[in-house]
């Protein structure tokens, strides 16, 4: 009895050694990790002094070549475009870069989404947004739009080009991304104020995101359609910005007002822009900055009557 | 505490006494125990951060679960939040993508290991591996220029982006994935099953189908399962070439082939796209998309439990007796004979067919001015910074992540018991698997948002650690339960205690093993594209060296290439994505070139155990 006592209580002061001792490795472990976590923390602090801006794809290429131009003065200047429009407004708002870069003006929504950032907004160009199609519907036929016709494509309604005049071949709608300053406008143009109806069901739709992608994609599907900013598609000459209600996207028409698609290019910040970013943005305001505009083929403040 | 000579049957791995009693050696190697447990609890870590993430994210908002999983409706601005188009189109792609490559893979990795002499095979398995370990990227990038318009061509479809061209883009990614694990599985199988078999009077289909497969089938399983959960997981490369088209649903059965050749959506691409940015950080957007995460997540995890419950028992099984025909024995034999030799043939076209599109489009990455200038604009100049951005990622996950995973290796490998070791097991294999695009996800919230480290380079290692660890663990702890029960037994003989065990006898034998599976895990983590997409990387004006640790984002060859690749109208941006990409296989290239290198040597090493 007493043996069998000594044996079991023996037992657990071994099993105890162990838990203890598979207990300090456990701790030891922790302690560890912590520490690799902590040291990484601990020399996280030194920040760069870069700025970073982020966003439209319609605005990156201007603020690129901006970042280039100020590059030999020092300024050190990252552009990303994730997201759109919006994305780079969601980033504002949650700190993550210094500028937002944006194809559409800020929202109601935006503001309520971050009440902690103050949004202060300078528009640097404008631009205008087209209804592209490809060169072959063009000269097919289809010489404008109406109102009434870009929905109809826009909602699969009209699902082939003979029935707007053009040749016997499928539209296939590339619509872009929730978020994109682009597809806004066109939203904007059709539906006014009202909500956009859901996406058609139809086996011709895609989504594309950005205006490079958007680009690739109008030109290597026949039959395509797709809203895009005019000013990718100079040098271009497979697409076609189709006239809307009989108005031209021509620079006259669209720093008249008289092209119904156009839109405010803008630089966002969170308070008024200072330091580095002051002397960025000032540099796209100033008139070397405005003909990075010209060249992408957008609009200047001036030629804007701004 | 005795010495039982007799391994438990069910025990995977060697299974080490905790200590033995009445020696005090043990003290002077207690840290190969806190080492090695950290190595766990990063895998838990992991794991905790990511379900932290999402249910965190599902209780900021309220979810409609029946919505989610039965109305294909998905309208943000209306706020409502139906998954099942996207849950479709992962379940097709998915299916697509296996029914193509499972087979080919299968029989290319028999026939390589069971019919081709070793002179031709080695090679060979070695082109496999470098197939597998071919950046996702890449294969996006060859969706994008080939496979998407080879779909446009097939029939009336349209710019070719579709479900059909993301399953093929899926299936040339995973089979060479399938076909190298299944390779090692087949190549475990001991020489003595096929001779016995062969001394029979089988013929070779017979001995493999009766010795040979009943052994390894575990593994090739483990291959498909390996395969599934990339193809599950993968984002970019569909995001490439699907269309992401939301509410895509069949409405009856004839209509299911008709939509694969229609644009479509998955989960992974849906995470992948702008929303996870527009939907902020709380509310039922970000709780919806969450609750796609999570969805996604056990699709991978119910994979995964379902792969290694199988392998646990089969280790125990004995082979099934077979009762085969002894009808047209001899024809049947050859003719399994070509079809496994012409399944080879397959892969080998598509290894020498990469190359050659590689090698003709990338010509850039043969100047070596492209590698070390700096880019220029959008598509011009070089890619010394996206080079030096991509070497800096890998540097610092690998020195994070190789301590981890030796150290989960070990504990799963020699420590934990059986059912510890399933459980472990499960929990790595489920990080390793985990769609990288939920990491991504997972790191942009916490590190880039909440802790305010905004993209950084740091950010992104934080997201490649766990893209390693498993990896390392895994083939770490398959080496330990592939060691020699005599050597095990002669150490404790001997009087080891089990931290001098691991010190002297475990480390020395799979050090070379471990270092495979970090260079494997490197080779993958080299190409990740959606994670950094969100955490670390900018397309433009990162500086080649960052200056600081966060707020410091870089620049890096995956995701320049994905950019690229989106603007490949410009001939100009083609050139450059081509060269980005036959950079990148080449980094790829070089740390598999080492891990081979390493596995050659340890094989001679390893004849004194046989």
């Amino acid at each position: 009895m007493s043996f069998t006592i000594s044996e079991s209580s023996r037992r657990t002061v071994r099993s105890t050694g162990r838990r203890v001792r598979q207990g300090a490795s456990l701790a030891s472990a922790c302690l560890l990790l912590s520490a690799a976590l902590t040291g990484c923390a601990g020399s996280a602090k030194a920040g760069s002094n870069a700025i970073q801006a982020s966003g439209s794809t319609t605005v990156a290429p201007v603020a690129s070549d901006a970042a280039e131009a100020l590059k030999s003065k020092g300024l050190n200047i990252t552009v990303a475009t994730q997201g759109g429009s919006a994305g780079g407004i969601s980033q504002l708002g949650t700190g993550q870069i210094n500028i937002a870069l944006s194809s559409k003006p800020l929202s109601e929504t935006d503001k309520k989404a971050y009440p902690d950032t103050d949004f202060v907004t300078t528009q640097i160009g404008a631009d205008a947004v087209g209804v592209i199609i490809t060169k072959e519907v063009a000269d097919g036929g289809v010489k404008g739009l109406s109102k009434a016709q870009v929905a109809g494509l826009f909602e699969g309604k009209i699902t082939n080009w003979k029935e707007v005049g053009g040749p016997d071949l499928q539209v296939f709608v590339y619509d872009k991304e929730p978020g994109r300053g682009t597809r806004e406008v066109l939203d904007k143009f059709i539906y006014g104020e009202g909500e956009p109806p859901a996406p058609p069901k139809s086996a011709n739709y895609a989504i594309v995101g950005g205006n490079l992608e958007t680009r690739n994609k109008l030109k290597s599907t026949r039959g395509s359609i797709a809203p895009l900013s005019t000013g990718f598609i100079d040098g271009h000459p497979e697409l076609v910005a189709v006239p809307l209600e009989g108005v031209a996207p021509s620079l006259a028409n669209v720093a008249s007002g008289a092209y119904p698609m156009t839109r405010p290019l803008f630089m966002i910040t969170n308070g008024k822009p200072e330091g580095t970013v002051k002397q960025y943005i000032d540099y796209i305001l100033s008139p070397n900055g405005q003909k990075l505009l010209t060249q992408h083929g957008y609009l200047t403040l001036k030629q804007m009557g701004l | 505490m005795g010495l039982t000579l007799e391994r438990p049957t069910q025990a995977p791995g060697p299974s080490v006494p905790l200590s033995s009693s009445g020696s005090n050696r043990g003290k002077r190697a207690r840290w190969v125990w806190g080492w090695a447990y950290s190595g766990v609890l990063s895998v838990l870590l992991t794991l905790t951060v990511l379900l932290g993430y999402l249910v965190t994210g599902i209780a900021s908002g309220t979810v409609d679960w029946t919505a989610l999983l039965t109305s294909s409706t998905w309208s943000p601005g209306n706020l409502t939040f139906g998954g099942l188009a996207m849950i479709y189109g992962s379940a097709v792609v998915c299916v697509l993508a296996l029914l193509l490559a499972v087979p080919v893979g299968w029989a290319a990795a028999i026939a390589l290991s069971e019919y081709l002499p070793p002179r031709l095979a080695k090679p060979l398995r070695l082109s496999i591996e470098l197939l597998a370990a071919v950046p996702s990227i890449v294969y996006g990038l060859i969706g994008i220029m080939i496979i998407r318009p080879f779909v446009a061509g097939l029939g009336n479809v349209p710019g070719g982006d579709s479900l059909l061209a993301a399953g093929i883009v899926l299936a040339v990614m995973i089979m060479p994935t399938i076909a190298a694990v299944s390779v090692d599985a087949l190549a475990a199988v001991p020489g003595r099953y096929r001779e016995a078999a062969y001394s029979l009077g089988l013929t070779r289909r017979e001995v493999i189908r009766s010795a040979v497969l009943p052994r390894a089938r575990s593994g090739m399983r483990a291959g498909v399962l390996l395969g599934l959960a990339r193809a599950l997981g993968e984002a970019i490369a569909v995001f490439l070439v699907i269309g992401r088209a939301d509410d895509r649903l069949p409405e009856s059965l004839g209509d299911v082939f008709s939509f694969l050749v229609r644009p479509g959506q998955t989960l992974t691409t849906k995470l992948a796209g702008p929303e996870p940015m527009l939907a902020g950080t709380s509310g039922p957007y970000f709780a919806a998309l969450c609750a796609l995460g999570v969805i996604l997540l056990v699709l991978v995890a119910v994979a995964t439990v379902w792969g290694t419950r199988g392998s646990a028992k089969g280790g125990a099984r004995a082979p099934r007796a077979r009762r085969s025909s002894a009808w047209l024995r001899i024809p049947k034999d050859r003719l399994t004979t070509v079809v496994r030799l012409g399944a080879l043939l397959l892969p080998g076209t598509l290894l020498l067919g990469m190359l050659g599109i590689l090698l003709a489009r990338g010509g850039a990455a043969l100047n070596p001015v492209f590698w070390f200038t700096a880019s220029e604009g959008a598509a011009g100049g070089g890619i010394r910074d996206q080079i030096l951005g991509t070497l800096l990622l890998l540097a610092t996950t690998a020195l994070i992540a190789l301590p981890l995973g030796y150290g989960a290796g070990i504990v799963i490998g020699t420590r934990a018991s059986a059912k510890a070791t399933r459980v472990l097991e499960t929990l790595t294999v489920t990080v390793g698997g985990t769609p990288t695009i939920l990491l991504g996800l997972a790191g942009y919230v916490l590190f880039c948002t909440t802790m305010g480290w905004g993209r950084s380079w740091l950010a992104g290692t934080m997201v490649l650690v766990p893209v390693v660890v498993p990896v390392v663990a895994l083939t770490t702890a398959g080496r330990i339960r592939s060691m020699p029960a005599e050597i095990t037994e002669a150490a404790l003989a001997l009087g080891l205690t089990s931290s001098q065990y691991v010190r002297s006898v475990v480390i020395p034998y799979t050090w070379p093993a471990t270092l495979t599976g970090l260079l494997l895990g490197l080779a993958r983590a080299a190409g990740e594209t959606a994670p950094l997409i969100f955490t670390a990387t900018v397309f433009f004006g990162a500086p080649a060296v960052p200056s600081g640790i966060v707020n410091a984002p870089i620049q890096a060859l995956p995701t320049h290439i994905f950019t690229l690749s989106q603007d490949s109208g410009a001939p100009e941006a083609v050139d450059q994505a081509w060269g980005s990409a036959l950079v990148l296989v080449l980094i790829t290239a070089a740390l598999l070139g080492l891990a081979v290198f390493l596995r050659n040597r340890f094989e001679g090493a390893r004849r004194w155990t046989v």
